[in-house]
């Protein structure tokens, strides 16, 4: 199965990119994907992951220079600083090691550089329909 | 020797974000050490002219980790306004989410954050030191802490609407009754959470004896406890009345009403952190400090009232022939005393006939100017007070945050542990580790004043008597 995160705060502007995709994924109908809505990524959500073997985490990132440019991304910087939400790799590195799942996984950027509010709304929605249209026509393939 | 700083920024593995001085004399002594709370978020300012019905779900964004608690100070400051008392469904709702939210939150600290010190040391390297390496050699424990906290968060998301800044609390009791498939299913997992709740207990404990030395540095010094408590004199976390407790076991007030506190509480403000620093005000300030939270709560509870977490007790209060444990690094202790009484309790409320009531709500209009909504939250009281117009519009907040409240004793607790622990000539990672430790003892949630930020590295600067930088230790 398919399972697709998208994570962020509503309350903080574009920082609500992956909320707003699975919201539009929704209305999408995919077949064989589990869609998951987050605030943020916690310890206990690999419990809701252990049948997937393919994991789409969707959210913003910060960048001053390249706002509302979208990237995939295999890596991601790791985070070591723990607090009570997590990283995507440490998410997978918990299915690897302790419920030996060891699915693909793809990171689904938009690049923002205002977490306060949409800046463009015009833009912000040509991002969360791009990548919920290319999300849509790859789960179509499989 | 000239007279240096050294700087711990930021401290990892806390709830939130933080720094560390460490002041070295001229004579090559650490002086003193702070710590600091470094971002100011304005919520008891930009809360002023919204509605009082935004309230809980505007506070509970103070919070992604204990969410819970402030939505119940907020509902039970909204309830004194508008004169309504929740009926019993509804309390006991609320009673439930609040256990629950300990529950994830305590597991949290001590499976995730803290966990590594216990296994590998506070002296192991620090590559090891931490949940990946956690995850290959205690994989059980690991799978454990996320049950656990799972368990935790389904309740909160099934009885509140979200995991995360739920809904479902509302002023004059909850949204919407229990399901009786929800009750079944909660139920069902009690026992084995009880038994991993347990373990960790257990496995605390036979591995206290490695680390005297930090039982008695890291943070031991007599102070004053402070908790809600019943009249029963049992653990409490949702209703009660204020009870002060000196070092010594003496009750030095209780029975005080919260919306009394500003008569005992003083907030004292350090231009060093945003951070308040309350203290008791018949002692004054600084001598006035106290703690609270976990190991405060404990303390001052006769009993847990539940059967498991009784027997712990007992255990617990004999490590200080009765009197209150003052060594702050048994705050872990605490935790899992109350992460089984947390357990215990939520199986007794969701057996509880009148928990199954349709009736969970009470409603009324604005009858009063002032209210003061006062919970234990995680780390320990919590308090929210509003002001309002007769049409409801806020005029005034105050918030004591938990951890605020433990604000001058992490203080003395960091100063004592760098004192202890860091020689200003040779300072190591395990030193410095401690120190950290310390604040992690009282898992405090920066985040409430804070929000966490994602720095991978710790950075501690050792600075002369001029602010110049003379070396620099990168931490990871």
């Amino acid at each position: 199965m398919r399972v697709i995160i998208g994570y962020g705060n509503e309350l903080r502007g574009e920082d609500a990119f992956g909320v707003d995709t699975i919201k539009k994924l929704q209305k999408l109908s995919l077949k064989n994907t589990k869609l998951l809505s987050l605030h943020q990524l916690t310890p206990e959500i690999v419990l809701q992951l252990l049948d997937a073997n393919e994991i789409i985490f969707i959210d913003a990132s910060y960048d001053e220079k390249n706002h509302y440019a979208l990237a995939c991304s295999l890596t991601e910087q790791d985070n070591l600083n723990l607090s009570h939400h997590i990283s995507p790799k440490t998410i997978i590195y918990m299915l690897n090691n302790l419920y030996k799942n060891m699915p693909k996984f793809l990171i689904y950027s938009m690049m923002s550089r205002n977490f306060d509010t949409i800046e463009d709304t015009l833009r912000y929605q040509e991002c969360v329909d791009a990548v919920a249209l290319y999300l849509s026509l790859e789960g179509q393939k499989n | 020797m000239q007279k240096k700083t050294i700087v711990i920024d930021p401290v990892t593995r806390i709830e939130g974000h933080a720094k560390i001085t460490i002041d070295i004399s001229e004579e090559g002594v650490v002086e003193d050490a702070k710590i600091h709370v470094t971002q100011y978020r304005g919520f008891e300012k930009f809360c002023e002219g919204r509605p009082y019905t935004e309230m809980p779900a505007l506070t509970a964004r103070t919070c992604g980790i204990c969410p819970v608690s402030h939505v119940v100070s907020a509902t039970k400051a909204i309830d004194e306004i508008l004169g309504v008392t929740p009926p019993k469904a509804g309390v006991n709702i609320r009673k439930i989410v609040n256990l629950a939210q300990m529950l994830q939150s305590h597991t949290l600290n001590f499976y995730h954050l803290s966990s590594p010190d216990f296994i590998y040391g506070f002296d192991a390297p620090k590559e090891d030191r931490n949940i990946f390496k956690m995850m290959q050699t205690h994989p059980q424990m690991a799978r454990d802490g996320i049950n656990l906290r799972a368990f935790g968060q389904k309740i909160i998301e099934d009885l509140a609407g979200k995991r995360i800044h739920p809904t479902g609390i509302i002023p004059g009791g909850a949204s919407h009754k229990i399901e009786e498939s929800t009750k079944e299913a909660i139920l069902e997992q009690v026992p084995a959470m009880l038994k991993i709740a347990q373990s960790a207990l257990e496995f605390f404990r036979d591995n206290l004896h490695k680390f005297q030395e930090e039982i008695d540095y890291l943070g031991a010094f007599p102070s004053l406890f402070m908790a809600i408590t019943n009249d029963e004199g049992t653990l409490e976390h949702y209703d009660g009345k204020l009870c002060f407790m000196d070092s010594e076991g003496n009750i030095l007030k209780d029975k005080i009403e919260p919306r009394d506190y500003k008569e005992f509480i003083g907030e004292a403000v350090e231009d060093f952190s945003y951070l308040k620093s309350p203290y008791y005000k018949p002692l004054g300030y600084p001598q006035g400090m106290y703690r609270v939270g976990a190991l405060a709560r404990v303390n001052i509870a006769k009993t847990c009232g539940t059967p498991l977490a009784d027997k712990e007790l007992i255990k617990f209060k004999a490590l200080n022939d009765g009197k209150p444990v003052l060594n702050t690094f048994y705050y872990h202790y605490a935790r899992l005393i109350e992460m089984i009484y947390a357990i215990e309790k939520i199986e007794e409320l969701l057996k509880c006939d009148e928990t199954m009531s349709d009736n969970v709500r009470s409603t009324s209009t604005v009858s009063y100017e002032r209210g003061v909504g006062c919970s234990e939250a995680p780390r320990g009281t919590l308090f929210h007070e509003y002001h309002v117009t007769k049409d409801g519009i806020i005029t005034g907040v105050n918030l004591i945050i938990a951890t605020g409240n433990n604000n001058l004793a992490m203080n003395a607790g960091v100063k004592q542990v760098a004192q202890r622990f860091v020689d200003p000539k040779n300072i190591t990672d395990g030193a410095l580790n401690r120190v950290e430790a310390v604040i992690r003892c009282f898992d405090p949630c920066l985040s409430c004043s804070t929000h966490a930020l994602g720095i991978v590295s710790s950075k501690v600067e050792i600075r002369d008597h001029n602010k110049k930088i003379i070396k620099v230790f990168e931490r990871s």
